[in-house]
């Protein structure tokens, strides 16, 4: 399989930092090749199957690797390193659905009510208002702001129903960011990601990662929380036909509410990035 | 266009939604609170999700990821996210011809279904063989075929899948024959799958 230049030059995760140890190889796989991951000294390295080095970094808890020549630094979360804050890698899930299908679900909030009933949405509460989408040239990235919905469990440490605010940034082809009401402290967001790794163009590994101001609640129960959440969307991405993202549109219909979803099919597009893509009509 | 039999209408309560395959195509088929049955291309126009995997409320069915509501006609009625739209006629699922008929639901043909002698249904089982290797087991021929199992009568119904999976969907004449002819539908079963393999 040929992978087009846009997807090699992109950073993708490729496990969580606590899965790569000393003295030993940790295989997987990415856009369909397999890769060898390393520790030496406490840094991580990545091989292709020719046995090339490839380009790392580390952060966030997890490895990312380029398999071509990065074209770019990988994205920064400044929240990351704000004093009181605490990183939360949330495991990770194997999924059958292109890693594009997983990125789209996770910007969607209209499924809200329907997949996570009475956790992150409920009926009759369904109605999605306007909110502003734009791709930031300077950035490259996508934005949505503005976005409010009712949600009666909007995290483990939420107590009752809340009208919540949302922003989605994606900072690149197969991640993005959530910046949510804090409930501790409403002038900060709490954030957490989608890191998915492109295993094929129809399978996936989306490790979620969130960092908050929560002392208090126990880790296990932060990660039971966005496991039952990513297990509700599982169950839709691995039925969706087709099952890679259609870029063009006039295959699906979208409304108002899926002005996120719209502007990340055109990023992707304008990126010239294929891979989990559709790019013919069907 | 001949009738293919999906499912036993018994296998079918209002309100059920369930998903099937015939010559590789994917049908959401569906029965509403009032009992009519109804077959759609197992797409939702809005982002793919498989509309058998969706809710029956009334005379519609709701897909499962967003919501949307599609009437008996397969017009979108409703969309949650924007419950005052009036959402246009061009979204809509597509619907194939279904019909209930001799304790069977058909799909996808023109004019009426076969007529069903046997009014007990069986079962419906799935056989990992092309069409061809299933009519030899079973001495059934494509389609429907009412045949003697074992000393008993019964009418079988086959449902072309893919290229090596077929279902078979039997009735019987007497509700007493239902265990025996049950057993020897999986020994056919197995004598089919051996030869395909
Ligand atoms: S995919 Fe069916 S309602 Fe959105
Ligand atoms: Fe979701």
């Amino acid at each position: 399989m040929t992978i087009a230049p846009a997807d090699r030059a992109a950073w993708y995760p490729a496990a969580p930092s606590s899965a790569v140890t000393e003295g030993h190889a940790t295989p997987t796989v990415l856009l369909g090749e397999g890769v060898a991951l390393f520790r030496t000294d406490g840094v991580a390295a990545a091989t292709g199957a020719d046995r090339r080095a490839l380009a790392v970094t580390e952060r966030y808890d997890h490895v990312w690797v380029c398999p071509g020549t990065p074209d770019r630094a990988l994205f920064a979360i400044p929240e990351a390193a704000m004093p009181g804050r605490r990183a939360v890698p949330c495991g990770s899930i194997h999924v059958r659905c292109s890693p594009l299908r997983a990125v789209e679900n996770f910007l969607d909030i209209a499924h809200f009510p329907f997949i996570h009933t009475g956790i992150l949405g409920e009926e009759p509460h369904t109605e999605v208002n306007r909110y502003d989408v734009r791709i930031d040239d300077d950035l490259d990235e996508v934005w949505a702001r503005n976005i409010t919905f009712h949600q009666p469990q909007a995290s483990v440490s939420a107590e009752g129903a809340l009208d919540v605010r949302y922003e989605y940034r994606v900072p690149a082809p197969t991640t993005a960011i959530l910046y949510k009401t804090c409930p501790a402290r409403p002038a900060e967001w709490d954030v957490i990601a989608i890191f998915v790794q492109p295993v094929s163009e129809e399978t996936c590994i989306a490790h979620p990662w969130m960092t908050m101001f929560d002392d208090a609640t126990p880790h296990a129960d932060m990660v039971a929380f966005q496991q039952t959440i990513f297990l509700q969307d599982r169950s839709i991405l691995e039925n969706q036909i087709p099952a890679r993202l259609p870029l063009d549109p006039g295959m699906e219909v979208p409304t108002q509410a899926d002005l996120t979803s719209i502007a990340y099919r055109r990023w992707l597009k304008r990126r010239g990035h294929a891979h989990g893509a559709q790019l013919v009509a069907a | 266009m001949r009738w293919t039999a999906v499912m036993l209408a018994a296998d079918l309560p209002p309100g059920a939604a369930a998903g099937t395959t015939v010559d590789g195509t994917d049908l959401a088929v569906w029965r509403s609170a009032s009992g009519a049955v109804h077959a759609w291309t197992d797409r939702c126009p809005h982002r793919g999700m498989r509309l058998s995997h969706g809710f029956v409320r009334g005379e519609t069915l709701a897909c499962i990821y967003h919501g949307w509501r599609y009437g008996t006609d397969g017009a979108c009625r409703h969309i949650p996210a924007h419950p005052s739209l009036t959402p246009p006629k061009t979204i809509a699922a597509t619907d194939h011809a279904c019909r209930e008929a001799g304790g069977l639901i058909w799909v996808g043909g023109t004019g009426e279904p076969p007529v069903i002698e046997h009014p007990h249904p069986v079962r419906s089982l799935e056989v990992a063989a092309p069409p061809e290797a299933v009519a030899r087991a079973f001495g059934a021929a494509e389609g429907v075929r009412v045949l003697d199992l074992d000393g008993r009568a019964a009418t079988l119904a086959l449902q072309p899948v893919a290229s090596a999976a077929t279902r078979i969907h039997a009735l019987c004449a007497r509700p007493d024959d239902r265990l025996a002819l049950s057993r020897a539908l999986d020994a056919r079963r197995a004598r089919a799958e051996g030869d395909a393999a």
